[in-house]
């Protein structure tokens, strides 16, 4: 045999430790990958709790009043998380809202419905939709929906700043949302068994019917995937929302033409000036956003599960 | 029956209606884009600088002579026919006015001055279309030196009136032409440089474990898992991290606060999971009896992977960095966090700039927001992200074929 | 009434390749008639075309005629969707809808718009109890259909096709996909449904012709060899073709 010469041997030890340093490179690379979450979550939360302990150098924060505060002033340092948060709950719910159907129908009507050349022209407009960056809609948004807002409000004689407003913030949103949540429901529905639909057609059920009736209903995790997704994108949604949100300083704001604040755009507003405890103070709003994407998916997924048990 | 067939196109009425509100939305920001934007847009927008320098320049003693107007000149611009130039009334982003030099005749004296600013006295100056003139020094048929130009506020019409009845002209006092994104561009090619660098070795090395080594166990989901999760947090939260935890590695390169270097190194680990997850799509394309055929040859599991399956992958990692890029360039809460807002035209790895989805919430974020100017660097990124978009498409069908 | 479809001339085409050739036929009333023959031979090409499925093929052409109560099916303007609410079907795998097993059994009744619940209770006991599920399922009607196994599927689907009160029933090697003693349920089932409905079913298997079916058609390169009363084709066939595929010379 070929391999037992000394000279074979050393050159087959120099493959496997070749072998080996590779396989340790490329697990360390997986290690670092996967620890990044980790990191995220570890150094943003301590920082973020940092404020609340007895040695901050800029004077312990009350946990509590943070945590229920309904006012957020930076020039007064008081930093009340509240009532940012039920104004994010409020712009996100509202946006999904408003895109969930207009998603899921459009989704419907790429699969199903569309002849093939207007099919692929709407599923060209998702993705280009999809694809446009955040401080464009931004751009958009502030010179458009703005307008529109505004314009909506002198016709009810309602007085806004401009247009900046929750309306507008929950309309960018909704705009934002749709690409996610339909192309996620476009790969549900694709992937619905077609049997499941000549089973319908053989009872006498209209394609529409059977659309509607059996193609959506077998499509709903992935669908509801797709909500959650686009939740989520919602919350998260920083640099666009910052430019028509209008930043109130107490709340929380329910009046569509007021001007709101989320924890995003708290996260966002005046940054260039900030220091110290106003600085630290971010992190700790990093924290609750965090938790809010958190609690969400999870109440999400449990109200998918209770509607999955059939009427 | 006749009741299914209206529940039946009610429903179909709905559909097509919820269907063209996409296109509808789409139609309206493009346009609303096109409409702001398409009058900033010129050549000279990604050469220019975006803050406008100030040059005084001296003349010795210009006098009058004859000069013909072009036939050519935009509406509104007024010729002067003793000196050879055109100024017309414009605005600044600022919204304020100025008067823009819109024409200057090759023979016209004003070509040869003298830089008296600090630093630059004696070296030649001269004015450039483009420039926007605040004073222009000139000598009255008095003899007593006045000042004509925005200074004194006279528009383009009062102030080559006043220039045409001179004696002699003295100085002028302009302003290069701000407003451009030549800094953004640099700092955000030097931003996808710094990202790349660092996410595709490491993003590609990850995805070959999982493909590769990694056994179906609970520690490979995990992994997987932990790597998923990456694409739920939001971009701005990245941003928190990274002046956490990455900057002290930007401080032990004597970075101070914001930097391109901070912003690509948080930029990386966005990157992570979008070049991990199309790497190890690309890789698992690769059929088994390849890996089976090189072992059975002797050849070791790293010389497979470099001469066999790497190669063979090749479009998917296109692919993956050309989707990394697409996302480097829309990406603007991390960095406003980690590489600052401040538009910089001289961009430093070491110091903070914008990129242009930056520089683009920083002309917003004013108080005197520039539509213009924001709508026409929007357009710029549309077209890239396209383009982008559509090489990925083509990539993915050209690599679908090969197998 | 002796025959409820009458089958004249008709020939089928998958764009340019012809599936069906000058199928002439008349299938009995309130009997079971089988298709036979080896695989890929228009058995289930012409089950298809008795409830109009093969519209949704394309670049599908059928030309010829297929009279049900006089009406001619392929060429005058009959509406499909209540052409299929007369000649139901039940599929090879069965495909019940991700619901309950009574939202599964009346979902046609509400695609017709019958929403009153009594109606809806009383047409799915009937239903379940005549595909002989009723017992097996009659506490939990609210629960999933999938909860069930093959074979219960397979009848709950015969039953969602019987609460449209078709006259004929089309079934699509409806035990293939299940094990022996679901089969003989099923067998047993279609027995019973004859009574009052007519039955046609594409079988693969001439042991499950031979038991259960009144008249028999023997398919060949998408023509009809041989239609007889099924006791006949299989003791004295007319055709040799016929005697070869039954003696197992081929197929």
């Amino acid at each position: 045999m070929r391999t037992s010469s000394p000279s074979h041997l050393k050159a087959l030890k120099r493959k496997l430790r070749e072998d080996a340093l590779y396989k340790g490179l490329f697990t360390l690379s997986a290690f670092v990958s996967s620890m990044m979450i980790i990191i995220i979550i570890i150094f943003i939360t301590l920082k973020g709790i940092r404020p609340f302990l007895p040695n901050y150098e800029f004077g312990q924060q009350n946990l509590w009043a943070f945590l229920t505060g309904m006012t957020w002033r930076q020039d007064q340092a008081v930093y009340g998380v509240a009532f940012i948060v039920i104004n994010t709950l409020i712009s996100g719910f509202s946006a999904l809202l408003i895109a969930f159907p207009i998603s899921v129908l459009t989704a419907l009507f790429i699969v199903k419905i569309a002849p093939p050349l207007l099919s692929k022209s709407i599923e060209t407009v998702v993705e280009i939709l999809a694809s446009i960056p955040s401080v464009v809609y931004g751009v958009f948004a502030a010179g458009t929906i703005v307008k529109l807002v505004q314009n909506l409000a002198m016709l009810g004689q309602i007085q806004t700043a401009g247009g900046n407003s929750l309306l507008a913030v929950i309309l960018l949103l909704a705009i934002m949302i749709f690409p996610t949540i339909t192309s996620l429901s476009m790969t549900a529905i694709k992937a619905v068994d077609k049997d499941l639909e000549l089973a319908s057609l053989a009872l006498g059920a209209t394609p529409t019917q059977t659309n509607f009736k059996v193609v959506l209903s077998s499509a709903k995790s992935g669908i509801f995937a797709g909500a959650i997704l686009g939740l989520g994108r919602a919350f998260g949604e920083a640099t666009a929302v910052g430019m028509v949100a209008g930043n109130k300083m107490f709340g929380p704001s329910f009046n569509p033409f007021d001007i709101t604040r989320t924890l995003t755009t708290t996260l966002l507003a005046g940054l260039k000036e900030t220091t110290g405890l106003d600085y630290d103070i971010r992190f700790s709003v990093g924290i609750v956003l965090m938790g809010v994407i958190l609690v969400s998916n999870l109440a999400i997924n449990a109200f998918k599960n209770r509607i999955g048990t059939i009427k | 029956m006749k009741k299914r067939n209206t529940q039946d196109n009610l429903l179909k009425a709905l559909v097509y209606a919820a269907s063209s509100l996409s296109l509808l939305v789409l139609v309206a920001l493009l346009s609303f884009m096109l409409q702001k934007g398409w009058g900033s847009l010129s050549l000279d927008l990604f050469t220019r600088p975006y803050w406008s320098e100030p040059i005084s320049i001296e003349y010795p003693s210009i006098y009058p002579g004859e000069f013909e107007s072009p036939t050519d000149l935009p509406e509104g611009a007024v010729f002067s026919e003793a000196y050879g130039f055109a100024l017309i009334d414009s605005t600044n982003p600022k919204k304020e006015a100025v008067l823009e030099l819109v024409y200057l005749d090759p023979n016209s004296p004003l070509n040869h001055g003298t830089n008296i600013q600090a630093g630059h006295e004696g070296e030649a100056a001269t004015v450039v279309v483009g420039y926007w003139v605040d004073k222009i020094g000139y000598m009255n048929t008095k003899g007593v030196v006045r000042s004509s130009g925005r200074i004194v506020g006279q528009n383009a019409q009062k102030t080559i009136q006043a220039l045409d009845q001179s004696v002699s002209l003295e100085n002028a006092y302009v302003q290069t032409k701000g407003g451009g994104i030549v800094g953004s561009l640099l700092a955000t090619l030097y931003l996808i440089f710094v990202s790349l660098l660092l996410a595709l070795p490491i993003g590609i090395s990850t995805a070959i474990y999982l493909n590769e080594y990694a056994k179906r166990n609970m520690l490979t989901s995990w992994i997987r898992s932990s790597i998923e999760l990456l694409t739920g947090v939001p971009s701005i939260v990245f941003g928190l991290m990274g002046v956490l935890v990455l900057f002290p590695i930007t401080a032990l390169f004597s970075a101070q606060g914001t930097s391109i270097l901070l912003g690509g190194l948080t930029l990386s680990v966005i990157l992570l999971p979008i070049i991990i997850r199309t790497t190890e799509e690309s890789l698992k394309v690769v059929p088994q009896s390849f890996r089976d055929a090189s072992l059975s040859l002797g050849a070791n599991q790293s010389q497979t992977l470099f001469k066999i399956v790497i190669p063979s992958a090749i479009p998917g990692i296109l692919t993956a960095t050309l989707l990394g890029i697409g996302r480097i360039i829309g990406e603007s809460a991390a960095l406003i966090y980690t590489m600052g807002t401040f538009v910089s035209d001289d961009p430093k790895l070491l110091k903070g700039a914008t990129s242009l989805a930056v520089q683009i919430w920083s002309i917003m974020s004013g108080d005197q927001p520039n539509f213009a100017l924001a709508s026409a660097i929007s357009l710029v990124i549309l077209l890239i992200v396209l383009i982008l978009n559509f090489s990925v498409k083509l990539l993915a069908k050209r690599f679908r074929k090969v197998w | 009434m002796e025959n409820i479809f009458e089958i004249k001339n008709l020939n089928l085409f998958y764009g340019d390749k012809q599936a069906l050739k000058n199928i002439n036929l008349n299938i009995a009333h309130n009997a079971v008639t089988a298709f036979i023959g080896p695989s890929g031979c228009g058995k289930s090409t012409l089950l298809r075309c008795l409830n109009r499925m093969n519209d949704l093929i394309p670049d599908c052409k059928v030309e010829g005629h297929i009279e049900i109560d006089g009406e001619d099916i392929v060429n005058d303007k009959i509406n499909v969707v209540d052409l299929r609410t007369k000649v139901g079907m039940v599929f090879q795998k069965p495909n019940p809808f991700p619901m309950s097993i009574y939202e599964n059994v009346v979902y046609g009744l509400r695609c017709q718009n019958i929403s009153d619940k009594k109606v809806l209770d009383e047409v799915c006991e009937n239903s379940l109890r005549k595909a002989a599920l009723w017992e097996e399922v009659k506490d939990r009607l609210k629960d999933n259909a999938y909860g069930l196994s093959g074979g219960q599927q397979q009848r709950l689907c015969i039953a969602r096709a019987i609460a449209m009160e078709p006259e004929v029933i089309l079934m699509d090697e409806p035990t293939s996909a299940l094990d022996p003693i679901a089969t003989a349920k099923i067998e047993e089932l279609i027995q019973d449904l004859k009574k009052n409905y007519t039955i046609v079913i594409v079988t693969h298997s001439m042991q499950q012709a031979a038991r259960i079916s009144d008249d028999t058609a023997f398919f060949l390169l998408g023509e009809v060899i041989e239609k007889s009363p099924t006791k006949e084709l299989f003791h004295i066939p007319k055709d040799k073709r016929t005697e070869d595929y039954i003696t197992g010379r081929f197929g």
